[in-house]
């Protein structure tokens, strides 16, 4: 590991002004469940780590006026166990509660998940210089791509975005705010996330002296239940990466659902909002039918790799699942 | 001269004994070979070829040593030299901390000039580009292996009744011991060198450094005192530990040199892959007339058979069998023996066809095993009655028995496809069959001693591997001396305590257990030869109760009270190897075993769940039976990680591993684990047999055969992954690693 100034401020302003206006040079620390490994892989070398851990004012759950806000620093733990978020975003606490294993939990937070970096295998290999290190190609356009992205179009980095909450808050119609040198603004999460092609490019849009603070989500109605759901298929149940997710929101009134949201993970270099599918559903009954086709919606325009077809028919059922789940529907798929 | 024999009322051999380490387990006490810090040590770590095949052209360390924290550097590979794969050792450095010494390799100046390179199968069995070392001036990645035909293949499969031909197989895998390979190095002025080192051979290993360093064995001290796993990979010093030693000598200071999780996956040691075509043939009853095998697998860069080729078919009596192997040599690290050696690739070559082929004659596969298996040895039964040979149809029969009844296989059993529905939710049923050997590994010397305060001590260089081998010596020696096993202190894993031999083959047990009791006779004999003139009796008067010892005339004494009477004696009794042990027959080999898995395949995602694995297995005598049961259960852990998750990835364009890792090389956790229902098949006539390697075996054969029988098609190679398992349900062939 590279050595490096640690520098340890209390509050957002200094964080931010510690900050410089390249990546590369200074990491922001928060769970250092990814930083740490990307500096013992050699592969980030920063020469300034901020930590946020005494940055107190990013931490906590509250109710505000018409939202829920969580702070950027917030642990995953704590999110998956919040009443609140329990009652009024299922899909938020199961994405947060599946997420590898109680010590990934108990130290990473909701910032991390939302700015990690990928997890491509050639990316995180040091020996190996692709796109987003300075190299000429992307090694998993034509090499060992069972994991990477269907949606590959328009993509020289065919990475997914490993953040499962992402996809949940884009669903649920969330807002980020976001501080930096020039003060504080706010972003949809829907256009948070980025497509990195080079070195220099990063999984998502802030600025390298940006800092997300938190995240505003709309209150949704919650009676009888809240509709939204995330669905992950997974090769293991502990401790797993998605092969594919899905997550979904919408309002269910009188047996149909409306303004119907559908989020796609680990298909894509960003999230995909699945446009296609949620018209296939809006306005619609959710039904083991209706679902089936929202489905078949959701791949619209993928072109998969050499060995990732399967996630195709992975992402016609985890919409259908995250559709049903979310409408209170009996779960087909449970013995 | 005493006799040994095991006792026929047994108090505590065969019952469930905790291991004797558990607490310090649990707590973190035990300090494994990874735990050692010795005053002023130093870290290692090595240099590796970054490239799949290369020349070094070019290696200057001068920045390196005088990078801060630098102590010492060790060239392994000088220019010129050939590497031939990504890992290949090219030198070591040690520094005061970890992060230094990272810093350290990053600074050396090395050059390399890439060579062709293969690290697929299928790309070496498409174009043999020889870009391996050299064995007898052949650089041929594409090796024969054996070959042959007993009886009549074609003959035997026109009058069949039936004829399947599949494809199965699975793929290399890294051993991943959770405590890597690795040790601590520390010379005193004298020249004597001590090694903390995760090892599977404790007196090996220091033979093996005093070997290398050309000084007397005496002068090397192997220790180890907890293992964190080695499965096959740990037999020697290896690579790794001359360097470290060489490094500690170099740097006057001791030297911890232990395996990144990158370098254990990448270096430190894989089971060989196998894929095979298979055509069965079988008649109206089940009799399997013939079978036939095209198979290959890679040994990465080394070479040698990565199945048991003697053992094809595997368990079963085929009249007529015809075979061949294909070994591939790949620029990857060579493979080494893993827990049960090319039986878990014959078990898959063999059941997925027999499965499949009862499956087109129609018939239960139980009973399609019933009908194949060997015959009890007549010879055998006349010369070694206990033999596995004259006993493996009554065990085999037996044991299916059991494992049906524990399965309830006939009730939950239907064919093919044709389970209950349940929404997209498919269950399943297989079973596979395994044998593997077991015997006495030799030499092991083995020391008790009796203090006058009572106390009993235990002493052998052999290691516990977490098979719970200390707990064995802790048990014979109790029973033998009429006291508990918490009386007994067991001191092993130091190669001062006298010969041992490694830990592989499934020979601890049986290794140790034998010499263990005659030691533990010979003390007892000692104490009460020494004892009984000032007890006031005759030696033979006087016998082992229960923490007594009792006289003829009714007399009796309590142990410690007893011992007492040594004053400032002890006694000591040594067991070994020898004619007399040997004609005790206190040991045996062979053993069969029986394995059922039932999955449920969610058809829509292709997912696997396995939820219950009955696995029966015999082993002679029980010296612990919860050991026992430990290591069968651990086998189908292992064994079902083998059928649903690991697979090393190796990529064609870098030549590098791509899951060097625990992340996407996947190991279940234990939401991924099913019940496990394991019965210990107890045959006390037999002697001990070691059961360290066989219950994995056939797990990983059988949750294939289940996957089959729930969705009706099979899927050809492990991992039984979502892809490969919606590639079979949709009539494609599955993808190869």
């Amino acid at each position: 590991m590279k050595n490096f100034t640690y520098y340890r401020p209390t509050t957002a302003d200094q964080a931010v002004a510690l900050l410089d206006n390249k990546w590369g040079t200074t990491e922001l620390l928060a769970g250092g469940t990814d930083l740490l490994d990307l500096q013992k892989e050699y592969v980030s070398q920063p020469d300034k780590v901020i930590s946020l851990g005494g940055v107190k004012e990013l931490t906590g759950i509250e109710g505000t006026r018409g939202t829920l806000r969580i702070g950027a620093g917030t642990k995953l733990a704590e999110i998956a166990a919040n009443a609140d978020v329990r009652k009024m975003y299922p899909a938020l606490a199961s994405a947060a509660e599946d997420i590898a294993g109680p010590q990934i939990r108990n130290m990473g937070t909701l910032g991390g998940s939302l700015c990690q970096r990928n997890r491509c295998w050639y990316f995180r290999d040091e020996q190996v210089q692709c796109l987003l290190k300075g190299g000429k190609k992307c090694f998993a356009t034509d090499g060992e791509n069972r994991y990477h992205a269907i949606f590959t179009q328009g993509h020289p980095c065919v990475i997914v975005n490993p953040s499962t909450l992402g996809p949940v808050l884009i669903a649920l119609g969330a807002r980020a705010t976001v501080k930096g040198p020039k003060g504080t603004r706010e972003l949809k999460l829907a256009e948070f996330f980025n497509a990195p092609r080079a070195e220099g490019e990063r999984e998502h849009v802030l600025a390298s002296n940006e800092l997300l603070v938190s995240v505003d989500i709309p209150l949704p109605a919650v009676a009888p239940i809240a509709n939204n759901a995330s669905y992950e298929v997974r090769q293991k149940l502990s401790s797993d990466w998605p092969l594919v997710q899905a997550a979904c929101a919408f309002k269910y009134d009188g047996g149909t659902a409306s303004n119907v949201k559908i989020v796609l993970g680990h298909v894509a270099p960003t999230p995909v909002i699945a446009e296609a599918a949620a018209k296939a559903i809006e306005g619609k009954a959710v039904t083991e039918e209706s679902a089936t086709a929202a489905g078949e919606a959701a791949s619209e325009g993928a072109k998969p790799l050499a060995q990732n077809g399967y996630k195709v028919q992975l992402v016609h059922v985890a919409v259908k699942r995250a559709l049903l789940t979310a409408a209170g529907a009996k779960k087909y798929w449970e013995a | 001269m005493a006799t040994y024999q095991w006792p026929k009322e047994r108090r505590i051999l065969g019952t469930r004994v905790p291991r004797i380490d558990a607490p310090d387990k649990a707590t973190g006490m035990a300090k494994y070979s990874f735990d050692i810090n010795r005053p002023g040590m130093l870290h290692a770590m090595i240099l590796r070829s970054p490239y799949a095949h290369a020349k070094i052209t070019k290696l200057d360390t001068s920045v390196a040593e005088k990078m801060p924290g630098v102590k010492a550097v060790h060239v392994i590979a000088q220019p010129g030299k050939e590497l031939f794969y990504a890992g290949d050792e090219v030198l070591g450095i040690a520094a005061d901390t970890e992060e230094h010494c990272a810093d350290a390799l990053r600074a050396v100046k090395a050059e390399y000039e890439p060579l062709d390179f293969q690290v697929l199968e299928t790309d070496a069995l498409e174009k043999d580009l020889k870009t391996v070392s050299p064995q007898a001036n052949n650089r041929s990645n594409v090796r024969a292996g054996g070959q042959g035909e007993t009886g009549n293949v074609a003959d035997a499969f026109s009058k069949a009744d039936a004829v399947v031909e599949g494809e199965y197989g699975a793929p290399t895998i890294c051993h991943q011991c959770l405590e890597s390979h690795g040790l601590v190095s520390e010379w005193d002025k004298d020249g004597n060198l001590t090694v903390w080192a995760s090892t599977q051979a404790v007196y090996g290993t220091a033979q093996a450094l005093a070997g290398y360093f050309r000084i007397p064995t005496t002068k090397v001290k192997c220790i180890t005192h907890f293992m964190g796993g080695g499965f096959g990979s740990k037999f020697g010093p290896d690579i790794q530990g001359t360097v470290c030693a060489e490094l500690a000598k170099k740097a006057g200071a001791p030297v911890k040199l232990m395996l990144d999780r990158a370098d254990e996956a990448t270096v430190g040691g894989t089971r060989p892959s196998a894929y095979g075509k298979v055509k069965i043939g079988g008649m109206k009853d089940g009799t399997i007339t013939a079978y036939e095998v095209d198979c290959y697998g890679s040994p990465g860069v080394g070479g040698g058979s990565t199945v048991n080729f003697g053992l094809l078919p595997y368990v079963y009596v085929v009249p007529n069998v015809k075979k061949k192997h294909q070994f591939i040599r790949l620029n990857v690290q060579g493979s080494r023996a893993m827990r049960a050696p090319g039986h878990p690739q014959n078990c898959i070559l063999t059941e997925g066809a027999v499965d499949d082929l009862a499956a087109k004659l129609g018939l239960d596969p139980m009973q399609v095993r019933l009908k194949n298996l060997p015959q009890n040895d007549p010879n055998a039964q006349m010369n070694a009655p206990q033999s596995y040979n004259a006993l493996r149809n009554t065990i085999y029969t037996k044991e299916l028995e059991i494992a049906a009844q524990l399965s309830d296989w006939k009730n939950k059993w239907h064919p093919p496809g044709k389970g209950p529905p349940k929404g997209p939710l498919k269950h399943g049923m297989g079973m596979a069959l395994h044998t593997w050997g077991g015997a006495a590994g030799k030499p092991n010397e083995i020391n008790v001693t009796v203090s006058s305060d009572g106390s009993v001590l235990v002493q052998a260089s052999t290691q516990d591997l977490g098979t719970a081998a200390k707990t064995v010596l802790a048990i014979i020696v109790a029973e033998t001396l009429g006291l508990e096993v918490k009386d007994i202190t067991v001191r092993v894993g130091e190669s001062q305590y006298g010969p041992s031999s490694g830990s592989g083959g499934s020979t601890t047990c049986p290794g140790t257990s034998p010499p263990t009791l005659a030691a533990a006779v010979n003390a007892r004999d000692a104490l009460l030869e020494k004892i009984a003139g000032r007890l006031g009796t005759k030696t033979d008067e006087l016998s082992i109760g229960v923490g007594e010892i009792r006289s003829k005339d009714g007399k009796s004494w309590k142990w410690k009270e007893a011992c007492a009477k040594l004053g400032m004696e002890s006694v000591k009794g040594t067991g070994m190897w020898n004619a007399d042990l040997d004609k005790a027959a206190l040991s045996n080999v062979g053993v069969g075993g029986v394995q059922v898995a039932e999955v449920w395949v969610d058809t829509e995602t292709g997912t696997v769940r396995c939820s219950k694995v009955v696995a029966v297995q015999d082993c002679g005598l029980i010296v612990n039976k919860l050991g026992c049961e430990s290591q069968t259960a651990g086998g189908v852990i292992m064994g079902l990680n083998y059928a649903l998750f690991e697979e090393r990835i190796m990529d064609r364009h870098t030549g590098r591993q791509v899951n060097p890792d625990m992340e996407f090389y996947k190991l279940g956790g234990l939401s991924d684990m099913p019940q496990i229902v394991v019965h210990m098949h107890d045959m006390p006539e037999r002697g001990v047999i070691g059961i360290g390697e066989p219950p994995t075996i056939s797990t990983a054969a059988a949750i294939g055969n289940a996957v089959a029988n729930a969705i009706g098609v099979r899927v050809p190679y492990a991992p039984y992954t979502p892809d490969r398992v919606l590639a079979a349900l949709s009539g494609q062939k599955g993808g190869k690693a």
